[in-house]
């Protein structure tokens, strides 16, 4: 028989056919495609992410008395217990890697849903290519206002974007000017990138509606060299507050820098990111004290919800590190994912899109401070309300809003 | 703008250009001696910063004063790189340029995953030495001590070797193998030997750099990146194969960097140094104090 491109085709889909009525007939294992920076300069959110994964499919696939989704009992009983497998690819901080990477996944390694990313930047494209092979996608921890605004229907998001976030911050300010404290100016620094960007033009937006004065808006180039030209613009504004929107390598080297010039602003309220990072800390912490950044995750709820301090100590024992705001938001991203697939009873991407629309798990259920987890028609969840953390004696503790706080705010910071 | 800001901005920019010479000096020398441009520069810098913070937490030994140990250390290194590696790649008969960028440039990938692999991509940070975190303030200008080191440094290195190209034997046979190696041969001047010595020399220098900055910058496997490409635009904008030149070129880089960023928005402040760069290349393709 000659073999032509026909009869090729013709076997592959037979195959293909076959395939899915076998996978149909028996599913013992789920196939999650996981895209983080396995290497380059964010590499280590990529191997921080690995360990939330792995805590997170620990409790899915074992079985625990944790009041969360799939932790009782092993596997998805929705698929006769079927295990859940991490396939792990690394973007590098590329967009185009990351377009690759997920062709890959999805084409390969017959992954049935995707989660990613870190960078926004990346998220761009990971999520093009999900819809266009009709695999949900769920951004776990991309924090840019714009990635759920493309119209995308296998696009979703648990956590919040910068708009909630900006907007807690300013709601932040105005609680406090009610107080008396004055803030009137305000100084941006924001890196180049879509993150940064985004953060900066939905902080412009909100300064000019609630009448506060933005005198400078730094943009600078991420891993610059050096730093000393933007500080010192940031010295001679002097605003009353810094908000600056930075991964780890640039917060490092600003924090160095201003103290290095000479400049310490009354307050830092920061865009997490690298204000997040244990490195930034161990670092800087000591020029830190009093920074105030947004969360989406305190420890300060293991008080009221025991869980979180035993999932964050099987976190702790795979990363030596406590949970934070990136590594919580991706460890929900998964028990998210793996709810919807276990409800859809299916590892077709269009059901599993239909069982994530109609999600809805109340904030109980969960290791954040959240209402609940419910989508909008965007694939944005609304009711996912940040905390703003402020980095006191070594610690971050929640201080608004008022319902989830437990101590006053210190201002100015010291 | 106040003149302060002006004087400020133009200071940092000056020390961090002395910085930018230091770590250019090396790859302009070992470019000079042999028509070799060494890609692993940057992971060479890198590396120097890694040994410098470990010497630094298992040792609790200063920057300041690790800093001659590490530059020693990167001379060894340099010189085993070109004795195992780059003296086999500049014999390759077919595509020798090719062969020569890719050894160097394999090299320093090599480098940078396993440092990944056995230091782990975290950000690494020398926390409290004796010049971190200080400042002098003269006249309302602040100068950070470790850059202001760093630059004294810097001027003391180049110093050191301009006298030892000049006045010593080895440096004269150094600049002989430069101008002509295959008539040094007949003098009995061994051509290996003088290239791993430049090749140490220049690893030296980097590794001299790298134990500085490691007072003031992050440490991670990626770092040497950012700074290896202002290298070579330092080296080319300085001339090729001159010393002196890439010194020079480095505190240009340093000043126009620092201007940029008070003049555009900082975002754009390497359009400057590339800006630069091209009015050089047009008006003077060898470079400033480029002599070829």
């Amino acid at each position: 028989m000659n073999i032509t491109r026909r009869n090729v085709l013709l076997g592959a889909t037979a195959a293909a056919a076959l395939g899915s009525v076998a996978a149909r007939a028996q599913t013992s294992e789920v196939v999650i495609g996981v895209i983080y920076p396995f290497s380059g300069a964010s590499a280590q959110m990529g191997v921080d992410a690995q360990k939330s994964f792995e805590t997170a499919l620990d409790i899915i696939n074992k079985n625990h008395d944790f009041d969360l989704p799939l932790a009782k009992g092993e596997g998805l009983p929705g698929l006769g217990g079927a295990k859940i497998r991490l396939v792990f690819a690394d973007h590098q901080a590329d967009p185009q890697k990351g377009r690759a990477e997920t062709e890959r996944l999805i084409t390969q390694e017959k992954v049935c849903a995707v989660i990613g990313t870190y960078q926004s930047a990346v998220a761009v494209t990971v999520s093009q290519i999900c819809e266009r092979y009709q695999v949900p996608f769920i951004s776990a921890d991309n924090s840019s206002p714009s990635l759920h605004k493309r119209g995308l229907k296998f696009y979703f998001r648990a956590a919040p974007h910068d708009e909630m976030f900006s907007a807690a911050m300013f709601n932040f300010f105005d609680a406090m000017k009610k107080k008396g404290t004055k803030i009137d100016t305000l100084s941006l620094f924001h890196e180049d990138t879509i993150f940064g960007t985004d953060s900066a033009n939905t902080q412009l937006k909100l300064a000019s509606e609630r009448g506060y004065k933005v005198i400078s808006d730094i943009k600078y180039r991420s891993n610059s060299p050096s730093l000393s030209a933007e500080v010192q613009q940031l010295k001679t504004a002097n605003a009353d507050v810094l908000m600056p929107s930075s991964y780890t390598t640039d917060g490092i080297l600003l924090v160095k820098t201003m103290a290095e010039l000479g400049y310490k602003p009354n307050a830092i309220v920061a865009q997490n990111a690298g204000f997040s990072e244990k490195a930034l800390y161990d670092a800087v912490g000591d020029k830190l004290e009093g920074v105030i950044s947004r969360g989406s995750f305190s420890l300060d709820l293991a008080a009221k919800r025991p869980m979180v301090g035993k999932i964050n100590a099987m976190f702790k024992e795979k990363s030596g590190k406590d949970f934070n705001d990136l590594t919580s938001r991706q460890f929900m991203g998964l028990l998210v994912m793996a709810d919807a697939i276990n409800r859809a009873k299916s590892t077709d991407g269009e059901k599993i899109r239909e069982a994530l629309v109609a999600t809805d798990i109340p904030g109980e259920q969960t290791i954040m401070p959240w209402k609940r987890v419910k989508f909008d028609e965007l694939g944005q969840n609304n009711d996912a309300d940040p905390v703003l953390l402020q980095y006191i004696g070594g610690k971050f503790v929640t201080i608004f809003p008022p319902q989830a706080a437990i101590a006053e705010a210190v201002w100015p910071m010291k | 703008m106040t003149a302060d800001a002006i004087i400020q901005s133009l200071a940092s920019g000056l020390l961090m250009g002395l910085l930018y010479g230091l770590i250019a000096v090396g790859l302009a020398l070992i470019f000079g001696l042999m028509d070799v441009v060494n890609f692993a520069h940057g992971e060479f810098l890198m590396i120097a910063m890694y040994a410098t913070f470990f010497l630094f937490v298992f040792f609790a030994i200063d920057p300041l004063l690790s800093a001659p140990l590490v530059a020693a250390a990167l001379f060894v290194f340099g010189a085993v790189v070109y004795l195992l590696i780059v003296r086999f790649a500049v014999r390759a008969k077919a595509n020798a340029g090719m062969v020569q960028i890719f050894s160097t440039f394999g090299l320093a990938i090599v480098m940078r995953g396993l440092t990944q692999y056995f230091f782990t991509p975290d950000y690494r940070s020398v926390t409290h030495s004796w010049l971190g975190g200080k400042t002098v303030s003269v006249a309302g200008i602040f100068l950070p001590v470790p850059q202001l080191v760093g630059a004294l440094v810097a001027i003391a290195a180049f110093g050191g070797l301009y006298l030892f190209i000049n006045r010593t034997d080895f440096g004269r046979a150094l600049e002989a193998t430069r101008e002509d190696a295959g008539a040094v041969a007949l003098v009995g001047i061994d051509k290996n030997k003088v290239f791993a010595l430049g090749w140490g020399l220049g690893a030296a220098l980097v590794g001299l750099a790298g134990a500085i900055m490691a007072i003031f910058f992050y440490i991670y496997p990626d770092v040497g990146a950012s700074f290896a490409l202002i290298a070579y635009v330092t080296v080319a904008l300085g001339g090729f194969g001159s010393v002196f030149g890439a010194f020079a070129g480095g505190i240009i880089v340093g000043l126009v960097e620092a201007t940029t960023a008070m003049l555009l928005p900082p975002s754009l402040k390497a359009v400057g140094i590339y800006a630069v760069y091209l009015l050089v290349v047009f008006v003077r393709p060898r470079g400033l104090f480029g002599s070829m």
